[in-house]
């Protein structure tokens, strides 16, 4: 008997907080600052990709990608995906990203392993493996962007290391970070340029 | 057992684990995107169930915290504090072993204090309190 009154108790304190927490919720919270605040899942990423917002090449220069002195002039009617400060990491496609990569208007970062980037990666990019970035800030910090966005990508499929390093980026400051989900593994098999094993890092 | 089921030692347990959870709750509830976020950090709650975590768990703590206060449903209050101190120490201690180095977000904004040994060795000694405040003596 005596048990059972304190289970029942156990479920109503739980059920007043959650009800409160809820209720509150719905009072207003939805809709502050922040990424956490929707009622189902937060989706890690919000997806930009191919639908990036693009930029015609006639169009007045906006955005920093635009002011990029590297970036080549692209072609007519071509448009370099912009990737703006969102707060948050976005999603960009392959198809974006290899627009990027052909504008030279983006810095790589592959989350994975030494040994995996060593094997091939996005040609220019930068390893800066997961297990570090989350360990070690510092190693966050000394990115050097360069005035452009950054894209993390890593193993592709439900390899989620990629977010989590873009993460921690914006945590040290670092401003217009991407995701390219489809990753290394994507990239290679559309038959883009792959390169092995220089040291950069 | 009987000496620690002491009335009066246990409904002072109670007040101290039930100020420390209402602080802890209202700490979250202050910024809740933050504690969302923090939530993350743990990476143990699958990513659709973070902000659902992270909006009802700082109530859960204020509401148990404050029945424990007010000797209300002490024993069910008291309960429901050592299970989420245990979740927590087990969270802090899966988050050590991975070396994974954040703020542990336990008492929301402003509290800085990091993921580690200090933190653990301070979930367990909380742990202790709250399960002392759960006793009763057998009559």
């Amino acid at each position: 008997m005596k048990s059972d009154s304190l289970v029942a108790d156990i479920a109503l304190l739980v059920t007043l907080g959650v009800a409160l927490g809820v209720g509150y919720n719905a009072l207003g919270l939805r809709g502050a600052d922040g990424w956490g605040l929707a009622w189902k899942g937060v989706p890690l990423i919000e997806t930009l990709g191919d639908e990036v917002k693009a930029v015609e090449q006639d169009a007045a220069p906006r955005g920093p990608v635009s002011d990029d002195p590297l970036a080549p002039p692209p072609a007519a009617t071509q448009a370099i995906p912009v990737i703006e400060d969102y707060g948050r990491p976005v999603e960009i496609g392959l198809q974006a990203v290899k627009q990027l990569y052909d504008a030279g208007a983006v810095l790589f970062i592959d989350a994975r392993e030494d040994w995996e980037f060593a094997e091939g990666h996005i040609p220019g990019a930068i390893n800066l493996p997961y297990e570090q970035a989350i360990t070690d800030p510092a190693r966050c910090e000394q990115v050097e962007q360069g005035g452009k966005p950054i894209v993390t990508y890593c193993g592709g499929g439900s390899c989620e290391i990629s977010i989590s390093v873009a993460w921690e980026l914006l945590g040290v400051g670092k401003t217009r970070v991407a995701v390219y989900m489809g990753g290394f593994p994507e990239w290679e098999q559309a038959g883009f340029p792959v390169e092995k094993k220089t040291e950069d890092s | 057992m009987d000496k620690l089921a002491h009335p009066g030692l246990v409904r002072i347990a109670g007040i101290v684990i039930g100020l420390v959870f209402v602080f802890a709750g209202l700490g979250k509830i202050g910024d809740i995107a933050m504690f969302a976020a923090q939530v993350h950090n743990f990476r143990l709650t699958p990513v659709a169930l973070e902000n659902l975590v992270a909006m009802t768990l700082p109530w859960v703590e204020l509401v148990a915290g404050t029945a424990l206060i007010l000797g209300a449903r002490r024993r069910a209050a008291a309960w429901i504090c050592a299970a989420l101190m245990i979740v927590f120490t087990l969270s802090v201690g899966q988050a050590a072993a991975r070396g994974l180095d954040f703020e542990c977000g336990c008492f929301g904004k402003g509290d800085a204090s990091r993921v580690g040994l200090q933190k653990l060795f301070e979930n367990i000694g909380l742990t202790v309190v709250a399960l002392v405040a759960t006793l009763q003596r057998r009559r």
